[in-house]
């Protein structure tokens, strides 16, 4: 495949995930009202809230919706220049930031709405009594052993053929050119499990009324975000299998492979793209059966979370939740897994640009 | 299986899991060998300081209730006889009396309800 094919293919992708991106926004937009008229998101409003102060309220928060959008500005240049390579690097910032916008935007909402809120509803939403799940949730627990075993096999194996592939022939290609792209999706493996144990520890306390729908909804969405991420995972195992399979083949073979192999994940990806709607369908109805409440801060996060970042070493949340918006709590292992992680994902950038 | 807390009851967070898990174990919901949740996500779960939960632990672990296994986690210990005086036992359920009898609460009425409690605490007891 040429550059050029590589470069069609990288705006067909940015295009396809223009269009997954459009049913998010409508999702989105219609999610302050999914309870109902006398709700704004888990805020309990009086009647003619939406034609009173909630309209500016809902204006704003529609708006910064597209506050991700900034970064489609540089795309469309690349679309513009020629440079659509660079492409993919767009689709892989925004994801994150499209998430953590929306996790943003919802709160600074909520927060607005609450100055509006029903006394009475309101006092009727916070719970003084909390709900503790004493099963252990830890990583081992939401681990698929069949899976794992699966893709580390497949993983080692290709790691050998590659040793072997290298050993083989070293004059035909360098060591970057065999080991550099199975590194990084090792890498981005390496990510994808870091995720997981955010997702596997996430708090989640349970308030005494409703309790089984609210835990049959925190355990759906763990095992959904978990689910995503086995999947992610999969697709990154493929993707260091068929890297010996390609390197063993002839010109004419490896540009069919790739043609195969991209028009597969194409495939796959709109599939996939179908079933996560349907499911995020499902699991917000499944949400709305349960009333909101607000849990009560027994630590005293409210003044903890000034910026969006602290230091609380006694706490062990990566987030802290406040008046003032989340703060992502730098003395957590996590953050430091993740600071780390970013480092490395750097330094691996930067090797694949030696003596190129 | 749940823990119960509750912001506006007078024992401390660390008393009320302490005591939770006790009872748990009393009425045979915690068996011998259940693991018990990490230090960090019951802290993490109800937003409070890790020592919060750790002192909570701790009191179990002096109770001979629960087995601090390092690497692995805790996990309910076997039932054992209690090594505790009944005077030391007396004393709690003494001051626990009195609060009914200055309430003014009746003897029947009293009883009533400690047979009832027993009844459910006793469910698990060998």
């Amino acid at each position: 495949m040429t550059a050029s094919q590589l470069q069609h293919y990288a705006v067909l992708v940015y295009v396809l995930f223009w269009v997954s991106r459009i049913r998010g926004v409508v999702r989105r937009g219609k999610q302050p009202y999914l309870r109902g008229p006398n709700w704004f998101f888990n805020v309990p409003v009086p009647a003619g809230f939406y034609e009173g102060p909630g309209r500016q309220i809902l204006r704003g928060y529609w708006l910064r919706m597209a506050i991700p959008c900034v970064l489609d500005i540089p795309a469309i240049a690349m679309l513009l220049t020629g440079h659509t390579s660079w492409l993919p690097w767009v689709i892989v910032a925004l994801v994150p930031i499209i998430h953590g916008n929306h996790m943003y935007n919802v709160n600074i909402a909520e927060r607005q709405a609450w100055q509006f809120a029903k006394p009475e509803e309101a006092q009727a939403t916070v719970t003084s009594t909390v709900g503790l799940s004493l099963t252990p949730r830890r990583l081992k627990d939401y681990t698929n052993w069949p899976l794992e075993w699966v893709m580390a096999l497949a993983t080692v194996a290709a790691g050998f053929v590659l040793v072997h592939i290298y050993r083989a022939a070293p004059e035909e290609h360098s060591i970057r050119a065999v080991f550099w792209v199975p590194a990084f999706l090792l890498y981005l493996q390496l990510g994808a499990l870091l995720v997981k144990r955010v997702i596997v520890t996430w708090r989640a306390p349970v308030p005494m009324a409703q309790t089984a729908e609210h835990m049959a909804t925190r355990d759906a969405m763990r095992k959904y975000y978990l689910l995503m991420c086995d999947w992610n995972r999969m697709v990154i195992t493929a993707g260091i299998v068929f890297r010996p399979v390609l390197l063993s083949a002839s010109k004419a073979e490896s540009e069919l492979l790739i043609k195969i192999w991209l028009g597969v994940w194409l495939a796959l990806s709109v599939a996939g793209t179908v079933w996560i709607e349907i499911r995020r369908k499902q699991l917000a109805e499944m949400g709305v059966k349960a009333r909101p409440v607000r849990m009560p801060d027994l630590s005293g996060q409210a003044g903890m979370t000034k910026w969006p970042v602290c230091y609380q070493p006694e706490l062990p949340m990566l987030v802290l939740q406040g008046d003032r918006g989340y703060s992502l709590n730098l003395a957590h292992t996590i953050a430091y897994l993740g600071a780390v992680y970013l480092i490395g994902m750097a330094l691996l950038l930067m090797l694949a640009r030696v003596g190129h | 299986m749940l823990l119960t807390i509750q912001t506006d009851d007078a024992r401390p967070i660390y008393q009320q899991v302490a005591d939770g898990i006790k009872e748990l174990i009393a009425r045979g919901e915690l068996t011998e060998g259940t693991p018990l949740p990490p230090v960090r996500q019951l802290a993490a779960d109800l937003g409070v300081n890790l020592n919060t939960i750790a002192v909570a632990y701790r009191e179990l672990q002096k109770d001979g209730l629960i087995v601090v296994k390092h690497g692995s986690g805790s996990v309910v210990a076997p039932r054992a006889p209690t090594i505790r005086t009944q005077g030391e036992l007396r004393t709690p359920l003494r001051t626990a009396l009195t609060q009914f009898v200055l309430a003014g609460w009746t003897k029947d009425k009293i009883l009533d309800l400690v047979t009832k409690e027993l009844e459910i605490v006793g469910r698990g007891s060998k």
